[in-house]
């Protein structure tokens, strides 16, 4: 697995490339700038680009724009963006229309390095990484009429992980239940919810992130 | 610089205002003098023979001593700073001691016969000196000058030759013809001037135009009369025409009623105060007008009225246009009124007609109102001028506030809470090389407090500056925002692009104070947010449906909004009836 990474802080970008390297994710390539990360994505076709979302020469939406610009243009590129405040709005625009190979975390989730790196690959393979923050910060949204308060606690449990774009493998194994358990939760989630239950995770992962949002 | 030549300054002519004992004695000693006149007369049986019709010219000449002395003390007191009043009073005594030639005494036959034909030079200056009170140019002076050298110069060489009869001191030798032809001369000379002085009169007219007021035109036109009268009465005497009777008495009657005209141009006054209430009724409306000029000239009904502005600065007056504007001299045609503050520095200067020092009464209010519009126009500006200034330092000092806190913003997003997630990041790495599942527990710990500590940094980073806002817009930032809200909110955003930093910034703090307030007293069940763009500028309203009854000048939330929104030039209000909701309501202008 190929990654590259664009973060101007010089300590995190050498602590990335060595904690990725340790999990066996090359790093082959590392750069400051927005404009160098377009470079190298375009050149190394990496599996996954990991991009500060803070980025010069104005620090403002540099790391955003450059990881939409990846999104849209190069496919084959999964962008996973880290960032030290989350934000729904930023989530949003970073899936648009699919959370298909696209991840969006918080920079403190680096420090948990087995979820970090279970993150990385996930996207890496198509999959998605939402911060459990904006997971949560949608769930705790308030609504004046809120199906989920029909959802049983464990049933909310399963739905959060499900929004932070995890497998129901990933999910059992979360929860120390058996997949079969989490099947039946998810339906019966996608039931309360009247959401049409979805093929892949990051299909559903959307789907419940629009119906969060709403 | 010309300095202002005459200053009908209201409040220097006010402290020459004579004393009223003055004006009372020179009244009663002109009815006193005419009183003692006539008895002479009747004492004297030679007046009988000269004169023919003694009666007569005794009452009109003594009628002519009254009406001058007593106009002559109105003028004084109504125009304390003109000499016209004066010069009256002085006529009308002039002609009193003529009469002293007849009296029986020696001494007062000789003074009165001696100044017999100086009160008709006495009416020529006075006349040549209206409305000032001064002679000028240089060649009316002169011109009067010849005049009294005439009528006593000659008068006094006629006595010295004789003629006169017993009461003479003055006799010499005993030459009576020759006492003639200086009479001739001096007759000739004397009605000459007076002729000159009504060409004086006509010329000054058509210089000047013709007067403002009908009252004015009279009082000319009677000076002229009167003037005409005495050079016809004085060339019919040197001549020996016919009728000298007759028109002796037509000059007589002409003298006497001229003071009476100027009495009928002071009632003009009553006028005069009207014209000045208009003009503050006017000044009520607009105290600062631009078109102050033509406010003044319409109420000095003086059309050529030019308002000369002061320019400290410069040292010299300028007009509304800023071209510099001369005080007229010396002998112009025109003359300046000095306008002063209350600390009596000048500010402006009035050119009008000279005519209108006859009006002082006018002219004084006039001024007043327009030194109070200008000073009131000049406290305007100076007041916008502040208020420009304020609003300026303001925004300099709140901008330099968020320059600062975006700066310690970006210093503790790029140092601290960067080290911290890469301390993190090694104890992560650490604790797979470790392998030890003591050493997890303890690394677990600590990066429990290290995630503690970021979540801590975060929040003080936003509380700074709103990172999100200026990078990604307050779009995004607001949903952010609405979700994490006390309750429902119904957020709407309608905005065209990005608007400029400190627009958004404000109009962020302003929805999440307003949300904050929402979840702490409103007890409300929603809340709607409506944030548009318009006309280049914001406007944000935030609506709930709670208790309402919030007090902007209750706790500083609300109010440092308010300051927040004046700082950008913007407005905000805040409806909060008890019951019924609160709404904030906030409109920024974008251009600064």
């Amino acid at each position: 697995m190929r990654a590259v990474i664009a973060e101007d802080s010089v300590l995190l970008r050498d602590g990335l490339t060595r904690l990725l390297g340790d999990n066996g994710i090359e790093v082959v390539g590392s750069c400051e700038t927005a404009e160098a990360l377009l470079a190298n994505v375009r050149e190394l076709s990496p599996d996954v680009a990991i991009v500060d979302v803070r980025l010069p020469p104005t620090h403002n939406d540099e790391g955003l724009r450059a990881a939409l610009e990846i999104r849209a243009h190069e496919p084959s590129t999964a962008v996973l963006v880290l960032s030290q405040y989350v934000e729904v709005g930023l989530a949003m625009k970073l899936l648009a229309d699919s959370a298909d190979g696209a991840g969006y975390l918080l920079k403190d989730r680096i420090g948990d390095v087995r979820d970090f790196i279970a993150a990385v690959r996930r996207v890496a393979d198509g999959g998605s990484a939402i911060d459990p923050l904006i997971v949560s910060t949608l769930l705790s949204k308030r609504r004046s009429v809120d199906p989920l308060e029909s959802l049983t606690p464990r049933e909310r449990e399963v739905l959060e992980l499900m929004a932070e774009g995890r497998s129901n493998q990933g999910i059992a194994e979360k929860l120390v239940i058996t997949v079969r358990a989490v099947e039946k939760y998810v339906s019966s989630i996608f039931g309360k919810l009247d959401l049409p239950s979805s093929g892949t995770d990051s299909r559903r992962v959307l789907a419940v992130l629009l119906y969060l949002r709403a | 610089m010309a300095l202002p030549s005459v200053t009908h300054d209201p409040g220097v002519s006010a402290g020459r205002r004579p004393k009223p004992w003055v004006l009372l004695a020179c009244a009663l000693g002109g009815i006193v003098a005419a009183v003692l006149s006539i008895l002479m007369a009747l004492k004297n049986e030679a007046v009988h023979g000269e004169l023919g019709h003694p009666l007569v010219v005794v009452i009109l000449v003594n009628t002519i001593t009254v009406s001058y002395i007593l106009c002559g003390t109105v003028a004084w007191w109504r125009r304390p700073s003109s000499h016209f009043g004066p010069l009256m009073i002085a006529a009308g005594g002039v002609n009193f001691l003529a009469t002293l030639s007849w009296a029986t005494n020696d001494l007062l036959y000789t003074v009165g016969q001696a100044l017999d034909l100086l009160a008709p030079v006495v009416f020529l200056h006075a006349f040549l000196a209206f409305p000032t009170g001064r002679l000028r140019p240089r060649s009316v002076r002169a011109l009067v000058a010849v005049a009294y050298v005439a009528a006593v110069g000659l008068e006094v060489v006629r006595m010295a030759l004789g003629g006169f009869g017993p009461h003479n001191l003055l006799e010499v030798t005993n030459r009576p013809e020759a006492g003639a032809v200086v009479a001739q001369v001096q007759y000739l000379v004397v009605g000459a001037c007076c002729l000159v002085g009504v060409g004086v009169l006509a010329a000054r007219r058509r210089r000047e135009g013709p007067p403002l007021h009908t009252s004015l035109t009279l009082l000319v036109d009677a000076f002229a009369l009167g003037l005409v009268m005495i050079a016809v009465l004085f060339v019919s005497q040197a001549l020996e025409g016919p009728a000298l009777q007759q028109i002796r008495w037509a000059a007589f009657v002409t003298l006497a009623l001229a003071p009476v005209a100027f009495l009928a141009g002071l009632l003009r006054d009553r006028l005069a105060r009207t014209a000045i209430a208009e003009l503050f009724v006017e000044l009520r409306k607009d105290p600062a007008p631009a078109d102050l000029r033509d406010a003044l000239a319409r109420a000095l009904h003086d059309p050529s009225l030019t308002l000369a502005h002061w320019l400290p600065e410069f040292g010299c007056y300028a007009d509304d246009e800023g071209m510099r504007v001369d005080l007229p001299a010396e002998d112009a045609p025109r003359e300046a009124t000095v306008i002063r503050d209350h600390h009596g520095d000048r500010v402006a200067a009035l050119i009008h007609d000279p005519g209108l020092a006859e009006e002082p009464e006018l002219l004084a209010g006039v001024t007043a109102a327009a030194a109070i519009a200008l000073e009131n126009s000049r406290l305007q500006s100076e007041l916008r001028a502040r208020l420009q200034d304020l609003r300026g330092s303001r925004a300099r000092v709140f901008e330099a506030g968020t320059r600062e806190r975006q700066r310690l913003e970006r210093n503790l997003h790029d140092g601290a809470q960067q080290r911290l997630i890469a301390l993190s990041l090694e104890l992560g790495v650490l604790e797979a090389e470790l392998d030890s599942p003591d050493a997890s527990r303890s690394i677990d710990h600590a990066r429990g407090e290290i995630a503690t500590s970021l979540e801590e940094l975060r929040e003080i980073a936003r509380g700074l500056h709103p990172a999100v806002v200026t990078a990604h817009g307050l779009e995004v930032a607001l949903e952010q925002l609405a979700a994490r809200a006390p309750v429902p909110v119904q957020l709407t955003v309608t905005m065209e692009g990005r608007l400029p930093d400190p627009l958004e910034v404000a109009a962020f703090y302003l929805v999440s104070e307003c949300l904050a307030n929402v979840g702490r007293y409103a007890s409300a069940s929603t809340a709607t947010v409506d944030v548009s763009t318009a006309g280049g500028g914001v406007s944000v309203e935030v609506i709930d449906d709670g208790v309402g009854g919030a007090d902007p000048e209750r706790g500083t939330g609300l109010r440092g909004l308010a300051d927040r929104v004046e700082a950008l030039d913007g407005r905000l209000r805040i409806w909060s009836p008890v019951g019924g909701g609160t709404r904030v309501r906030a409109e920024m202008p974008c251009a600064r």
